[in-house]
């Protein structure tokens, strides 16, 4: 049985990855095999990596792959849960009432003592705070989706601790407890990314409920592919210079490293400038595309000739 | 595998990877989905739904690689045959019959061994190892469950007889190499870390003059991991500090487009009390490897204290802020005992220039915290400045690494200088330096 299984879940993690390439997105191994997972466990995947390398884009390409619309949260200090699970719409419950006003001498038409027209309000009192007075935000609005959404929670670490509590339920049970209305279970399981920067260290008790996938900067062969993806008319002797040069970058002590984004739209202009090989004048032209630090630029600047003539690592 | 899952996360939890036991069950879940004959599959799994964080991705690899080791044998056996055989196979083994052993021994295949001395090794329970003392009474208890005590008796009957069977001695002595190996590799992966948090709790309770350099780096992760704590100990603290009352002004502004409904409410924010720590420490010889611990704790905590002046003096002071927001902290730290670490101390000295210096800015937010021995070498203390400065800030609070029988003898000054002190502390080792800093923190929030 146990190989069975196994022959199933390479295949379906294969899958996986062409599906993704299909639509753009180059799936390594790891990251194939936690959308596997996730997929079959129905869990969250908490992903964490260095920024640039494609954590929020994974969760948009896994909504393209399955069709499913993508709902995203983002993260910020002071993030309440009237921003990211409900609020009541205020204005129309008030309007309403103005509006009712008049209908109410009917409704108390008939009452004799404060307490039967106090019962008589009682009847009526929860047609306030019903689902039509109630304005869902992302996570409640993942939750209702009919057909399944994706959730993105971008961006985790920039929130508070409380609110990663409050995230609990929701990422466990995949349910919410509202307590005008009771709690809501999802219409459909949603699939669940947070990302992380790792600027705040995320709580136990979240990291327990989620699968953790760590993205580091691509290899290679893997940054090879992703720019065949999406500059595919760049010549194969460029794509080499190219990719070893930000391989070379990436190993010195600069600021900001550049990302796979930043790759790309380097690769981009590179193609433009028509250009066979990669000599210092054009990289010193070029290199704000890849860095966006003046003093990274200053210092590559310096670097330049060992970087591009350098040894191949 | 799933009999191997537990003893694995054991082994995973002995080199410091957290593992819940939700997290194991999601692991077994893992592993049915999965199976266990794709390795690299398998490792990749387990490392997401076992190892969340970056550190435990590593250890975790680490901790695999080794673990599966010895595994990968049986499962090398188990590929062959198919399931039920195996499982067969261990049941016969397991009956201990010597006759049984000397029949693996005559064919000699290595990792046919192998697989019996793990599965005697399961037998005895080998994930209980705690020391390496214990290697040998593991080893023996491994190869008396194989039997070896039937080969023993051959050979003995053998040289009593005057026929030796070098082969079998040969093959015996190579066995017990094997399963030594074995018990060594098994220790390895489960006291991995006990030797280390042995270390780390001496480390953090000796005097740190006495510390060893070769300890240095053991100490900075330590330093490292103490100020973690801190943080997590006094930030929550912090944020519950900032929330305050109801808004009354602004709530009822904010609401006029409501009808004067009071729907929205605004809450008054606390200000946040911004208070300024000045630190001032003796960087000459006796007194320079505690002021690069306190400092080093200083400057780990910026998350929770803000903002640090420290200022550095032996027969003169200076200012090395600039120091540390430039350069990393183990650079900034050597070039401060560099810079400043020559010469006797000069408190009378040290202590006027700070007052110089720093007097505009010393207000009743201020603290004040004066790492030193005190020993002024017969000169000016320099008391009366002291004085000043602590009528003006918050509070001073001197630090000595002294033990306190010391304090007031020779041309240690400390009854003069602790008249001014709001607070005086004896502080020699990491234990003492986390309490301070501690305490600090929590009175800054």
């Amino acid at each position: 049985m146990a190989s069975s299984n196994m022959a199933d879940a390479s295949e379906s993690i294969k899958k996986i990855q062409n599906q993704f390439y299909q639509i753009g997105y180059i799936a390594s191994d790891s990251i194939a095999t936690s959308i596997f997972l996730a997929q079959s466990l129905s869990k969250p995947i908490l992903i964490e990596g260095p920024p640039g390398v494609g954590k929020t884009e994974l969760a948009t390409a896994f909504s393209k792959v399955t069709e499913r619309p993508l709902i995203r949260l983002q993260c910020y200090e002071g993030l309440d849960e009237a921003k990211a699970l409900y609020e009541w719409k205020y204005g129309k419950q008030l309007l309403y009432t103005q509006i009712l006003r008049e209908k109410m001498n009917d409704v108390m038409d008939g009452a004799k003592t404060l307490q039967e027209s106090l019962d008589k309000i009682h009847d009526f009192d929860d047609i306030f705070f019903n689902e039509k007075f109630m304005e869902p935000r992302p996570l409640l609005k993942a939750l209702k989706q009919k057909e399944g959404a994706v959730l993105l929670i971008d961006e985790l670490d920039k929130s508070d601790q409380e609110f990663e509590a409050f995230l609990l339920e929701i990422l466990q049970d995949y349910r919410v407890t509202l307590p005008e209305i009771g709690a809501v279970n999802a219409t459909k399981t949603p699939h669940v990314f947070l990302t992380s920067n790792n600027t705040r260290e995320i709580g136990d008790a979240l990291k327990r409920r989620c699968l953790h996938l760590y993205i580091p900067f691509p290899s290679r062969d893997l940054e090879k592919k992703i720019i065949e993806k999406h500059v595919p008319t760049l010549n194969d002797d460029l794509k080499e210079q190219l990719i070893n040069f930000v391989h070379n970058l990436r190993n010195l002590d600069l600021k900001k490293l550049p990302s796979i984004s930043e790759t790309i739209d380097w690769a981009k202009v590179i193609l433009l400038t028509n250009v066979d090989t990669l000599d210092n004048e054009l990289v010193k032209s070029t290199l704000n595309v890849l860095l966006k630090f003046q003093d990274d630029i200053e210092f590559v600047t310096t670097e330049l000739p060992s970087l591009t003539k350098g040894p191949k690592l | 595998m799933l009999e191997t899952l537990p003893n694995f996360i054991k082994a995973l939890r002995a080199n410091d990877v957290d593992i819940s036991s939700a997290e194991s069950i999601d692991a077994g879940h893992a592993i049915t989905k999965i199976g266990i004959v794709n390795r690299s599959l398998l490792r990749e799994s387990l490392a997401q739904t076992l190892a969340k964080s970056t550190d435990e991705k590593k250890r975790f690899y680490e901790c695999f690689d080794l673990f599966f080791q010895t595994e990968s044998i049986q499962e090398e056996k188990s590929s062959d045959s198919n399931g039920d055989d195996t499982k067969l196979d261990e049941e016969k083994i397991s009956t201990d019959e010597p006759g049984n052993l000397i029949e693996v021994m005559q064919r000699f295949d290595e990792s046919e061994l192998l697989q019996l001395i793990a599965s005697s090794a399961n037998q005895v329970q080998i994930q209980n190892i705690r020391l390496f003392t214990q290697r040998g009474v593991y080893t023996r208890r491994i190869l008396e469950n194989m039997g070896i005590e039937g080969i023993e008796q051959i050979l003995y009957t053998g040289s009593s007889e005057g026929q030796y069977d070098e082969t079998l001695l040969e093959r015996k002595n190579h066995l017990t190499e094997l399963a030594s190996e074995y018990v060594d590799r098994q220790l390895q992966l489960y006291t991995a870390n006990a030797a280390r948090n042995l270390r780390e709790e001496i480390l953090e309770n000796t005097p740190i003059g006495r510390i060893d350099l070769r300890d240095f780096k053991l100490m900075q992760e330590l330093v490292g991991k103490l100020a973690k704590k801190l943080i997590s100990l006094h930030s929550r603290r912090r944020k519950v500090s900032r929330k305050g009352d109801l808004d009354i002004r602004r709530t009822i502004r904010g609401n006029m487009k409501n009808g004067g409904l009071l729907f929205d409410t605004i809450w008054k924010k606390t200000r946040v009390d911004r208070p300024k720590i000045i630190a001032v420490c003796d960087v000459s010889g006796s007194v320079a490897q505690v002021s690069r611990f306190l400092l080093m704790f200083l400057y780990s905590l910026g998350e929770i204290i803000p903002k640090v002046r420290a200022f550095a003096f032996s027969n003169q002071l200076g200012e090395v802020t600039e120091q540390f927001d430039n350069f990393e902290l183990e650079i900034a730290i050597n070039q401060t005992i560099h810079e400043w670490g020559m010469g006797s101390t000069d408190y009378g000295g040290a202590l006027a220039e700070l007052e110089r210096i720093t007097s505009s800015q010393v207000d009743r937010k201020t603290t004040i915290l004066i790492l030193g021995d005190a020993r002024s070498n017969y000169g000016d203390p320099g008391a009366n400045s002291l004085k000043r400065l602590q009528e003006k800030s918050k509070r001073v609070i001197w630090l000595n690494p002294e033990p306190r029988s010391f304090w007031n003898t020779g041309d240690s000054e400390m009854q003069r200088l602790s008249a001014y002190c709001s607070q005086v502390h004896h502080c020699r080792t990491l234990r003492h330096l986390e309490r301070i800093v501690s305490e600090i923190a929590r009175k800054t929030v």
